[in-house]
This record gives C-alpha cells, sequence and structure tokens, in this order.
C-alpha cells in the first residue's frame, strides 16, 4: 500500500536507509583510486588495439594476435570499472542522475561498450587489416575518451537537469 | 622560495587565463586522465611482460622495444598537462600535502628509472638470449606498477584538500570573479 503513495526514492528516505559507503569519508576516493585503475586497464589495453588499428607502435604483432593478448585484460578492467562506477553513483544517485555530465558519460559508456564488442572486435580479429581499420580505430579512442571527459567534467558542471 | 615561485608562475598572464575559464581547466584534467588511460595500459603491459604474465610467447624485447616510444608520447601528454594544471593553481598546490606525496613518488619514478633503466629496460635482448627474466627485471616491474598505481592515488588525493583561503593571495587567484573556482559539486 505504501508503494502507491510514495516513490521508491521517498520509499528509501521514509525507511531510513543509508548508504554505507556515505558513512566512511575514505570510501569514495578509494572507490575513485579503483575506477581509475580499473579504467587504465580497460581503455588502455583497448588502445594498444586501436593504435595498432593506425599502424602506430606493436607493427610486428597483427590486431588479432593483440587482441588475444588483451581481451582478458579488458574484460577484467571494465569488470572493475563498472563495479567500482556503480557504488560511486550509489553514493548521490539522485545528483548524477541529473547531472548532464553524467547523461552525456553514460550514453558514450553504452555506444563505446557494444562497439568495443561488436565492430571493434570484428575490425581486430580480421585475417587482414579491413579496410575501415582506421575509422574504427579513431571512432573507439574518440568513444573511450568521450567517457573520460564526461567523467571528469560531472565535478565540474553546475547546471543540470530539471525534471 | 618555492611559495613566491608559486605566486608568480600562477600569477603570469597565460596560467591567469587557464584558472579563470571554467572549462579550459577540466579539459586538461580530462587529456591528463585520457593520457594516463593510453599510457597506463602500455606501462603494465611492458612490466607484465616481465612478469612473464602476457605475451609470453613473444620475446620481451620485441614488447618493451615496440612500447617505448608510444610510452614516452604519453609521458610527454601527462607530464605537459600536470604541469598547466600544477601551474594555474601553483600556490594553492604549495599547500596541498597531496602534491608533495605524487611529487616525491614521481622522484622515486625518475630514481627507479636511473636505476633500472640499463640493467633491465635495456637489456631486454640478454633477458631473451638467457632464456629467462631475472629477479632484478622482476623487481623493477613490481616497484613500477606500485609507484605508477601510487602517483594515480596521489593524484585523486589532490581534489580532496580545500585550498586554504586565509593563508592564499585572494587577488592572485580570482581578481575578477566572485567564485574562486567553479566548485566540484560530486566531492
Amino acid at each position: 500500500m505504501l508503494d502507491s503513495l510514495v516513490g521508491v526514492g521517498e520509499l528509501a528516505v521514509l525507511m531510513f536507509i543509508e548508504n554505507p559507503l556515505n558513512e566512511y569519508a575514505l570510501a569514495f576516493p578509494i572507490l575513485e583510486c579503483i575506477h581509475i585503475i580499473g579504467f587504465t586497464l580497460s581503455v588502455g589495453t583497448i588502445a594498444i588495439i586501436d593504435f595498432r588499428l593506425l599502424g602506430i607502435g606493436m607493427k610486428h604483432q597483427t590486431p588479432a594476435e593483440l587482441l588475444s593478448d588483451t581481451w582478458l585484460w579488458t574484460m577484467v578492467g571494465i569488470g572493475v570499472m563498472i563495479m567500482s562506477g556503480l557504488l560511486l553513483f550509489s553514493s548521490d544517485p539522485d545528483m548524477y542522475y541529473l547531472n548532464l555530465a553524467f547523461v552525456f558519460k553514460m550514453i558514450c559508456l553504452v555506444l563505446a561498450t557494444v562497439f568495443n564488442y561488436t565492430i571493434h572486435r570484428k575490425a581486430a580479429s580480421a585475417d587482414s587489416t579491413p579496410p575501415n581499420a582506421k575509422f574504427v580505430a579513431y571512432t573507439s579512442l574518440i568513444l573511450w575518451g568521450a567517457v573520460i571527459f564526461g567523467g571528469i567534467f560531472i565535478a565540474f558542471i553546475n547546471e543540470g537537469l530539471s525534471l | 622560495m618555492i611559495l613566491a615561485f608559486a605566486q608568480w608562475i600562477q600569477s603570469t598572464a597565460f596560467f591567469t587565463s587557464l584558472r579563470q575559464s571554467w572549462y579550459i581547466y577540466p579539459v586538461i584534467m580530462s587529456t591528463h586522465l585520457l593520457g594516463i588511460a593510453l599510457f597506463g595500459g602500455m606501462v603494465l603491459f611492458t612490466n607484465l611482460r616481465l612478469l612473464g604474465v602476457v605475451m609470453r610467447d613473444r620475446p620481451v624485447s620485441d614488447v618493451i622495444g615496440q612500447l617505448r616510444v608510444p610510452k614516452r608520447i604519453g609521458l610527454i601528454v601527462i607530464v605537459t598537462c600536470g604541469i598547466l594544471m600544477l601551474g594555474s593553481k601553483a600556490e594553492e598546490y604549495y599547500y596541498n600535502s597531496f602534491v608533495w606525496i605524487k611529487l616525491s613518488l614521481l622522484t622515486l619514478m625518475f630514481v627507479h628509472g636511473w636505476v633500472f633503466r640499463g640493467s633491465v629496460y635495456y637489456n631486454t635482448a640478454e633477458m631473451d638470449r638467457a632464456g629467462k627474466v631475472p629477479g632484478r627485471a622482476k623487481l623493477a616491474a613490481w616497484l613500477s606498477i606500485l609507484l605508477w598505481a601510487g602517483i594515480a592515488c596521489a593524484g585523486r588525493g589532490i581534489g580532496y584538500i580545500d585550498a586554504p583561503l586565509d593563508k592564499i593571495h585572494a587577488k592572485l587567484l580570482h581578481p575578477a570573479s566572485t567564485a574562486p573556482y567553479p566548485q566540484a559539486t560530486s566531492e
């Protein structure tokens, strides 16, 4: 019956549910460090392939060989990044939800992740370098770069969405 | 003397204009972080190869040699952005203990390079000939990973220390605006 009267957020307040993350001052900065290490691992290993597709670095290996060397690290990095990111988000969901930079970041994150496991993977695992290799590499670098820019701007943007 | 230098450098027209724009500082910071992501993966792969964790079927010299130049380019980008950020709020950062921790760790990283450069990172052909990576190289790899991770974490810590507004020269910091900086909203 209570559900029909109040929204989920208000229900949480009514029930005095406190996120334990907000009780320890060090929890947020430590999670941020884990988040940084996670995206360094994922974006860094994806970039090794992107640079290879662009003909920069690691030329003695094919993109497919590099993919087989990096994919596990990329996946672990993405896992760490998303898990720590969800926890960071949980510390103040309303603020993030209404923050334009955060919304931008989430859109780019979904695009970048889907792109990575579809078109990017296909281009990198091809037997010979596909004609769209450079386009794929630039798109990948720009998408992941946009995720990072969005993340930094969360803390600097003051205007939010008004809902 | 360092404080006087910090006050002078941030008062130059160039760093003043960086500080007064609401978006230039976060753009530099984003580029700094992007550089860390791109460069960090390469540093990690260099060290993990020494530890025998990744690309084991490829010669050590091949992996490390090919990553050397891109790593240097990445480092230049990161350090340039770091200097721009440091210079634009030099006086505030003078009072920030995480800045000093980070600079100390970077100095240790420099010492690490000086100690291990010749015997490890430029000695990879010898490792391939011997068919094994010596303990010294594995130590260098672990230290490199730990130091770089420490530097990244110390960097994040910088943002958590508030500027001591009673100590810094307010007129030098924000002569025209009412708000000192674009305030971080998530912290």
